[in-house]
């Protein structure tokens, strides 16, 4: 894993940058070299430990003081970036950027990624490089750290690097997700309902759900395959496609079947967005029964729900902090 | 160092009940976030479903303060998004002056919004409808003389039926609105685009007389040219039986349209009418 902070902009040791992670992992052996370390204590404090996938991430030194305010930031972002150079002298690089150029191209970045979460579409790191940060490669660490922080500071989002296999970002909501149970503005819901439809199923059953079974329960709510819907227009290119390429569903053959069939599956968006607790409370609200008529996928929501909680200890900060106001 | 970092969360989370003295930077709680998420989420939004969000957002994180007033609330977030050059920017239908709300970005890096959504040619075949929008006595243009321009498109080839179809997928997205056949921009790319497309096409671009902002709909006065929004001629001239141009002074020659913001606000009780009304006219 080391190696790869040979590439001066990789996504691993750009994570590092975003994480703006308090704590440390001192297990980690090698990580980062210390011009990077330096680097990952600028990140502002506010924001919570990540997951377990992100505690791999996160820098192992010590947290140096933390930043005073922009000028000490920008001076170490830009001596950070010349400390970059020197290692791939291969070529000589470009002067260092002013660091207004800097803040522009994490204001830049800022909204590529809103605007990609807005469209639900993967925040794909080379994507970032390629679109926005481009000739500013050597400093896509600062200049990802800093949209981190404005991110967190502003929104109240926190930019993750979901998974550095595929080098996916995603926006996850640092605040409580209530907008799942809560309709607050109605066009938005249907489509979460229509999902949480859909992943229940599959949780309930434990395993993939049948399309047909899909179809099944879909008719309850008055969908046909067949049936173009007043919301949701092509009801079956919805779940099969839209929902699939957002990752909140799998849609795979059946293996040995015939004629063929497909099941869904949970895909990896959903198992990061919602969690089991979520669905109980859906099915509880749905059929209108205690969460706990579901005997077994109740304990496991509750086991989910204390394994969260321990890997995360201040994910319940952000409200205590806003009652203590 | 504990230190520093309880200052700043204390400092970012300060409650919204100390706003009473002078606004030099506005203060961010958890209820201006959501509020921010969402609004991005929907990326515009009438104004009573802003107020609806804005309700929405207290409730979740500080049912106890009173709702601040919509105008003060924006203002507030839009004092902390001006170091970033984004802004909550607020604007109106240009067929009956409903107000609109949207997250934009201020800094003119081309179609920045929909950059990210549509490939090459999707975006040169907008880009192109947009200019034929711009360039047009009405501000409509139709599907015909979009489509005909298919061959001078960027990037992959496109053909006819294709086009068609990205130029629904434009509507859907509310970057257009057709109607019988001709597209104009929605409310959301004229707030959304507006710096773009002033500094792309400054000699064709056309600007209301009263309001000074970007004009694509509306009324022109047929001897000096001036032009007016529908919904601006409507305020300007209201109640007024003789109406003139205020630049050349010459007679009026349009139809001044009457609508009433006020009866639009009683209306909202029964949205759903309302809604389906609007529809259609879109």
């Amino acid at each position: 894993m080391s190696e790869q902070s040979k590439d001066v902009c990789d996504p691993n040791s750009a994570a590092e940058a975003s994480s703006s992670e308090v704590n440390s992992s001192p297990g980690v052996p090698g990580v980062l070299s210390p011009p990077a370390s330096q680097a990952a204590t600028l990140a502002g404090p506010e924001t919570p430990p990540l997951g377990p996938t992100d505690a791999l991430l996160a820098s192992p030194p010590p947290q140096a003081p933390s930043e005073e305010g922009d000028p000490k930031a920008l001076q170490q972002a830009s001596e950070e970036g010349r400390a970059h150079q020197a290692p791939s002298a291969a070529q000589p690089g470009p002067a260092p950027p002013a660091p207004a150029q800097l803040v522009q191209k994490a204001h830049e970045l800022m909204w590529y990624v809103l605007v990609k979460d807005q469209k639900r579409m993967i925040i794909w790191f080379p994507d970032m490089v390629k679109d926005v940060i481009g000739s500013y490669k050597k400093w896509c660490r600062s200049i990802l750290r800093r949209t981190s922080l404005i991110l967190a500071r502003v929104f109240g989002l926190h930019l993750r690097l979901t998974s550095l296999h595929t080098m996916e970002f995603s926006l996850v909501k640092a605040l409580e997700p209530e907008e799942l149970d809560r309709v607050a503005l109605s066009n938005r819901m249907p489509m979460t309902g229509l999902l949480l439809m859909i992943l229940s199923l599959i949780y309930v059953k434990g395993r993939g759900a049948r399309e047909s079974a899909v179809w099944n329960v879909l008719r309850i709510l008055g969908l046909r395959p067949w049936k173009k819907h007043s919301t949701f227009g092509d009801v079956r290119k919805l779940i099969t496609e839209e929902f699939v390429q957002q990752n909140y569903l799998k849609y795979q053959r059946v293996p040995h079947a015939e004629p063929p069939e497909y099941e869904f599956f949970w895909g990896s968006r959903a198992s990061r967005e919602i969690t089991k607790m979520q669905i109980m409370e859906f099915l509880a609200r749905v059929f209108k029964k205690d969460p706990q008529a579901w005997p077994s996928r109740y304990r496991e929501a509750l086991e989910e729900a204390r394994a969260l909680r321990e890997a995360d200890p201040s994910a319940h900060c952000p409200r205590s902090s806003v009652s203590e106001d | 160092m504990e230190e520093g970092r309880a200052e700043r969360r204390r400092r970012t989370e300060a409650p919204s009940h100390t706003q009473g003295g002078p606004r030099r930077a506005g203060v961010m709680t958890d209820v201006h976030r959501r509020f921010l998420q969402l609004l991005m989420t929907h990326g515009v939004l009438e104004e009573w479903d802003v107020r609806r969000l804005q309700k929405h957002c207290y409730r979740v994180h500080d049912r106890t303060a009173a709702v601040e007033e919509l105008e003060d609330f924006i203002n507030n977030i839009n004092s902390v998004l001006e170091s970033l050059y984004i802004e909550i920017k607020k604007g109106a239908t240009e067929d009956d002056g409903r107000p609109v709300y949207a997250l934009v970005n201020l800094a003119t890096t081309s179609v920045s919004k929909m950059a990210s959504d549509f490939a090459e040619n999707e975006l040169d075949l907008f880009r192109k409808a947009l200019e034929l929008i711009i360039d047009s006595e009405t501000g409509f243009a139709s599907s015909t003389n979009i489509l005909n321009l298919v061959d001078q498109l960027k990037g992959k080839k496109m053909r006819k039926k294709e086009a068609e179809q990205v130029l629904q997928k434009f509507v859907q997205n509310k970057w257009l609105i057709e109607k019988e056949g001709e597209f104009t921009l929605h409310s959301r790319a004229i707030l959304e685009m507006e710096q773009y497309i002033r500094e792309t096409y400054p000699d064709a671009v056309k600007i209301c007389n009263i309001c000074h902002s970007l004009l694509i709909q509306g009324q022109s006065c047929e001897t000096c040219g001036i032009r007016m929004h529908l919904p601006c001629v409507a305020k300007y001239f209201q109640s007024n039986s003789e109406p003139r141009c205020p630049h050349c002074n010459d007679y009026w020659p349009h139809e001044i349209p009457v609508f009433d913001p006020e009866k639009e606000r009683e209306a909202g009780t029964s949205r759903a009418t309302k809604r389906s009304l609007r529809s259609r006219q879109h």
